[in-house]
């Protein structure tokens, strides 16, 4: 492949990605950060390692990878200065948040990062649950028993067909 | 059929992966189960929320920083700064390596001058006068054999007779290594020329043949048989070259 055509596709993939990274941290230049360097992780190891498989689950995979590198480093560094940021409010880009506001998807906010992960792999993206498991690292059985997880807890934290107040809009 | 299907069988079906077969038992087993079959609808409906609130939208304003070309160039700069970078880095250490053993020659040598006592020990003796010879030859050969009584294996004593020089007297020093001893020669004209052996040191080190000049005094110095030694005399032509044609026979 050449780097034109890697480009390319990378490009097209960009909106994707930069969503993924977005549920994931809920933050915007986080999530572009993120994005950021998979990008540089992704234009450095295509010549070693990347001939086939799907593009999309590759990206995800690394995506991911930094997440939880960047998710462990900062809670030894929120450790380290005695406070644990668990409980900040999420800082949505207000397109967001409208639309979280306005689909009744605020389950979807309560889900922990691997769910919404799960879920939008598998939902929105539409990955084989082989290239999920892949992604995550473990037997495809541990997938099933995951994203039945996320499935009752999007049941759980949704209340169902009623759309939530829009409070949170006006925050 | 009774056996409830497999997890994966329920979300493929849920996900709208699953044909045939597997499907239809799926069905057979919802109509079936109708609390599991509204759990599985309401995750499908979930699914399409899903769907329909994220995918396909594009809410994101660009970022330019993100683009593949603009990171490689990104990456091709921070490859660029890092090279000249640690070309630098090795600049800067060979220049201290370089500056370091400068610096530690300059210091050892301002430390501990090779033969200093040797050439205190002339001024002593053969300047000053301050101190006199512990021995005074009778014979031929008495300042060799007070010489071996202190220093075993110590190279021989040059002679200096060919230039008028004769041994005039020995003098034992005490320095940190253990006892040194300088014999004295003079000539007709009174011209002082010693010889002077000590154990190596400080650390232990023994010396490379060499020659350092200071305050009218020269001092060639060399080792052999496990000591220093020295021919110290007036830094002018003639008593250095006899000094050095002794060092030439001891070596």
């Amino acid at each position: 492949m050449s780097i034109h055509a890697f480009d390319d596709q990378l490009s097209e993939l960009l909106p994707r990605l930069r969503r993924f990274a977005l549920w994931l941290t809920r933050d915007l230049s986080s999530a572009d950060d993120l994005v950021q360097s998979t990008m540089e992780r992704a234009l450095s190891t295509r010549a070693a390692k990347r001939d086939d498989g799907d593009l999309r689950a590759w990206l995800f995979r690394i995506l991911y990878r930094q997440f939880l590198d960047a998710r462990r480093r900062s809670q030894r560094y929120a450790w380290l200065l005695g406070r644990l940021r668990e409980d900040d409010e999420p800082q949505w880009p207000s397109a967001e948040r409208e639309l979280l506001a306005q689909s009744a998807l605020a389950a979807f906010e309560h889900l922990t990062p691997e769910q919404r992960s799960l879920l939008l792999w598998v939902t929105v993206e539409g990955l084989s649950y082989q290239e999920v498991a892949d992604i995550l690292e473990v037997p495809i059985g541990t997938v099933m028993s995951r994203l039945s997880r996320a499935r009752q807890a999007m049941r759980r934290h949704g209340d169902g067909e009623q759309p939530t107040p829009s409070l949170r809009l006006l925050k | 059929m009774n056996t409830p299907p497999s997890e994966h069988d329920i979300h493929a079906y849920v996900d709208g992966r699953l044909e045939g077969a597997p499907r239809e038992a799926v069905e057979r087993y919802l109509a079936r189960h109708p609390e599991r079959a509204a759990e599985v609808r309401a995750w499908q409906h979930d699914a399409q929320r899903l769907r329909a609130a994220i995918g396909g939208t594009q809410l994101l304003p660009d970022n330019h920083a993100l683009h593949p070309g603009v990171v490689r160039a990104r990456r091709r700069q921070r490859r660029i700064a890092r090279l000249s970078l640690a070309a630098a880095a090795v600049l800067c250490l060979g220049l201290g390596g370089v500056g370091g053993w400068q610096m530690r020659g300059m210091r050892s040598e301002a430390a501990v001058a090779p033969m200093a006592d040797a050439m205190a020990a002339y001024r002593l003796v053969a300047l000053d006068h301050a101190a006199r010879p512990d021995v005074v030859p009778q014979r031929a050969g008495d300042m060799q054999a007070w010489l071996d009584a202190h220093f075993e294996h110590a190279a021989r004593l040059p002679d200096l007779s060919s230039a008028g020089f004769h041994a005039v007297g020995g003098r034992l020093f005490a320095t940190d290594q253990g006892p040194a001893a300088m014999v004295l020669y003079e000539d007709a004209a009174g011209h002082a020329i010693s010889f002077y052996v000590r154990p190596p040191g400080p650390r232990n080190h023994l010396l490379p043949t060499g020659q350092r000049s200071d305050g009218g005094l020269m001092a060639q110095y060399w080792s052999g048989q496990g000591y220093n030694y020295a021919m110290v005399s007036r830094d002018d032509g003639a008593d250095a070259q006899v000094a050095a044609r002794a060092r030439q026979q001891s070596i």
